[in-house]
């Protein structure tokens, strides 16, 4: 049979495991707004009964420690999404601003090829008045302008692309040292410890470093082993592994693994993987068909000039040049004639004859080699750009609506309720009072039992 | 089982969410266009293009029939000044014919219709906005005095013309060449003008007759090519009409395509502007809601 001191002993160790879990309970209020912060709980156990004779009594409690509440599986979810999300993100951004050169402002390809056209129509009705062949060569120029713009636009969202492909490695690595270096922390814990916040700052950086590019995770021996989508390693256990930058041969930064192989196309999701998708494949996309049709409407309008004749009587030369790189036709296009008489309207040589204007206007309607006329191929291109930005940004809500509803699912496991931790906390205060209770009454009964008999303590 | 206690990434969510209709609705109502950039609607954008073009290219062209009409009308003007001139010449040739005027009469009468012929040489020259109206394709001065010529003028434009878009597949023949109206070779009015000169210079009737004769198959001739002129005006007035149609189907298409119905947008708006207060107001009342406003304070 137990004594007084057995219940002394039990009341102050449900004031020491009570203590533990007030802890538990501040920590958590204290850092209910810390990001990737993840509730503890304090986890009891009884302890082991005490057997005198026939009499068996409780033994009391133990605080065995206080265990973040988290699902592993909904972390790896929401780490996925958060991959897709930053990669769409980074290809809407550029995209967005991409499409503005493809928005009718006045000055777009489509304004000026309109206003091209009507000067060419207007020249039909005066073929011989100089201020309606200025007009003519006035627009051809503004036309070249709005060639030269789009593309310089499109090469500036590929550059600002290049840019952030360097500014993220450069992330990916340092997020990469802080994560093996909070493995390395973990690996010290015994076995079976929770790592509570060191794990917390993990998940969070790990979060971090998936939304810069997808990652894979497996669970090892030694830690965790962090590679991307492909398999690069990035962090096994205490080690991590740096991605290295080189030009490559478009001058374009090329991302090089720890061993130097070239693993830029294998890269996919995060801002990495958008701002490479962007750089490498949807600008270009789009260059290539500018180029095509830079090139082959100038090849088809300097025909038409070539069949009539200026206002000299000569016949008409080039009034588009382009670079001879085909690669650089909607960069480079210009107006390559200055005076307004080499406008080719004349089909006969005489100044007043309108009848290469037909010509040059049907160069503006007619079929390029494309397959398509040119009005038709910039629509084309307006409707492919306008399609990507708006599939990136309906994909960024869709995949938001996603990671929002994983992150209230993660949220309802790990998220800190200050209703709840309020209540815990008026649960933990009843109990200390009680065990600070038992305590005090233990100790009045000793000193009871210590007076049994004397007339003094009366 | 544990629900979400943290509501704000939901709330902001909504929040943004309703924030980007109330800009998308605002927007709608403020440029009147439902399509502001290509993505608001890609096919609709991409078939823009073309609609552009196409309105540009009406405009234009309804401009080249103004323009157009006003130099055929004057050429058919300058014709019909030119047909009152040879009927004037033929008056004169059939007064010169009847045999009873003196010598000095005819050589009055030759001068007056050496006049005539200035005065047609005149209209053959006139000019709409620094083009001939007769001088073919060329920019030269159609008919200059020339000595050397049997009727004393020489004919310096060419024998083309000029065709003047109105339309997309559509051209209209604007100009009839002056050698072709004023120095045909089977019907020659400038020479028939001075044939009769010479004629009344002669004094000898029969011959007279004979030109002025001339002069009135002139005449008549001159009212054929007037017809051309008349036909291009009918040509020009109808596609016009057309020209206009298009104007309407152009612009109705461009509204279908990226306008905006104002009833919807303005409705749209108030919509937004409802949700957008009504999620605020949820928000106010819900994030300050916590067990701690219910508890005593400690004592």
């Amino acid at each position: 049979m137990g004594g007084l001191s057995t219940s002394l002993l039990i009341g102050a160790q449900a004031l020491d495991a009570t203590q533990g879990a007030l802890d538990a309970t501040s920590n958590n209020i204290a850092n209910a707004n810390t990001a990737g912060y993840t509730r503890e709980v304090a986890q009891f156990s009884e302890n082991g009964e005490n057997q005198s004779g026939d009499e068996v009594t409780g033994g009391g409690v133990t605080l065995d420690g206080l265990q973040s509440v988290r699902d592993e599986l909904l972390n790896i979810q929401i780490q996925q999404q958060t991959s897709l999300q930053a990669s769409v993100n980074a290809q809407s951004s550029s995209l967005q601003q991409v499409q503005t050169s493809f928005t009718t402002s006045g000055d777009d390809i489509a304004s000026t090829l309109t206003a091209f056209s009507s000067s060419l129509a207007q020249l039909s009705a005066n073929p011989s008045s100089s201020a309606t062949r200025q007009s003519v060569l006035a627009s051809g120029q503004n036309l070249a302008d709005a060639f030269n713009s789009t593309a310089n636009a499109l090469t500036t969202a590929q550059s600002d692309a290049d840019q952030q492909v360097t500014q993220t490695v450069a992330q990916i690595n340092s997020l990469s040292q802080q994560i093996a270096q909070l493995n390395g922390q973990l690996a010290q814990l015994p076995a079976g410890q929770d790592g509570g916040t060191t794990e917390d700052q993990r998940d969070e950086l790990v979060q971090q470093l998936s939304g810069l590019t997808g990652i894979s995770i497996t669970q090892g021996s030694d830690g965790e082993t962090i590679t991307t989508g492909s398999g690069t390693p990035l962090v096994m256990g205490a080690q991590s592994f740096n991605l290295q930058i080189t030009t490559g041969t478009g001058g374009f930064q090329q991302v090089l693994d720890s061993n130097g192989t070239n693993i830029t196309t294998s890269i996919q999701g995060g801002t990495l993987g958008g701002a490479i998708q962007i750089r490498d494949q949807m600008i270009p996309g789009f260059l290539s068909q500018l180029n095509t049709l830079a090139s082959q409407f100038a090849t088809s309008f300097n025909a038409a000039q070539a069949q009539g004749y200026d206002s000299n009587g000569d016949a008409g030369a080039n009034l588009f040049s382009v670079p001879s790189n085909s690669n650089d036709a909607a960069a480079g296009i210009s107006v390559a004639i200055s005076n307004v008489s080499q406008i080719a309207a004349s089909s006969d040589g005489s100044s007043g004859s309108n009848g290469n204007v037909a010509n040059l206007s049907a160069a503006l309607t007619n079929t390029l080699p494309s397959g398509a006329t040119p009005a038709n191929a910039y629509a084309d291109l307006v409707f492919q750009v306008g399609n990507a930005t708006s599939n990136a940004s309906t994909q960024s809500t869709a995949i938001g609506q996603n990671l929002t509803q994983l992150t209230t699912q993660q949220g309802a496991v790990s998220a800190v309720s200050i209703d709840e931790e309020t209540t815990n906390l008026l649960r933990y205060q009843t109990a200390y009072e009680a065990a600070s209770r038992i305590v005090s009454t233990v100790q009045a009964l000793d000193n009871a039992a210590l007076n049994m008999g004397s007339s003094t303590s009366f | 089982m544990r629900i979400d206690p943290n509501m704000v990434p939901e709330i902001l969510s909504d929040l943004q969410q309703s924030q980007v209709s109330l800009n998308t609705a605002l927007q709608q109502v403020s440029t009147g266009k439902s399509v502001n950039v290509p993505s608001d609607n890609p096919s609709a954008a991409a078939e823009m293009v073309q609609n552009t073009i196409e309105t540009g290219d009406v405009d234009q062209y309804t401009q080249n029939v103004t323009t157009t009409l006003s130099s055929v009308q004057s050429a058919s003007s300058a014709l019909s000044t030119v047909v009152t001139s040879l009927t004037q010449a033929v008056s004169l040739g059939t007064e010169g014919a009847n045999g009873t005027n003196s010598s000095a009469n005819l050589q009055a009468m030759a001068t007056q219709v050496q006049g005539i012929i200035t005065s047609v040489v005149s209209m053959a020259n006139s000019s709409v906005s620094g083009s001939y109206l007769f001088g073919g394709t060329s920019t030269a001065t159609p008919y200059t005095a020339d000595s050397a010529s049997p009727t004393g003028y020489t004919y310096n434009g060419n024998n083309d013309t000029n065709s003047v878009a109105v339309g997309d597949q559509m051209t209209v023949q604007v100009n009839l060449p002056g050698s072709q109206i004023f120095s045909n070779s089977s019907n020659n009015v400038l020479g028939s003008l001075s044939s009769l000169v010479t004629a009344l210079q002669s004094g000898n009737s029969a011959s007279i007759a004979k030109a002025t004769t001339a002069v009135d198959s002139a005449v008549n001739y001159i009212s054929q090519q007037q017809a051309f002129y008349s036909n291009a005006e009918t040509q020009l007035t109808s596609q016009q009409t057309t020209l206009q149609q298009d104007t309407v189907t152009l612009s109705t298409q461009a509204n279908n395509l990226i306008g905006v119905n104002e009833a919807t947008a303005a409705t749209n708006l108030s919509q937004a502007e409802t949700d957008n207060s009504a999620a605020l107001a949820a928000v106010a009342k819900v994030l300050p809601n916590s067990l701690l406003n219910y508890l005593e304070p400690p004592s």
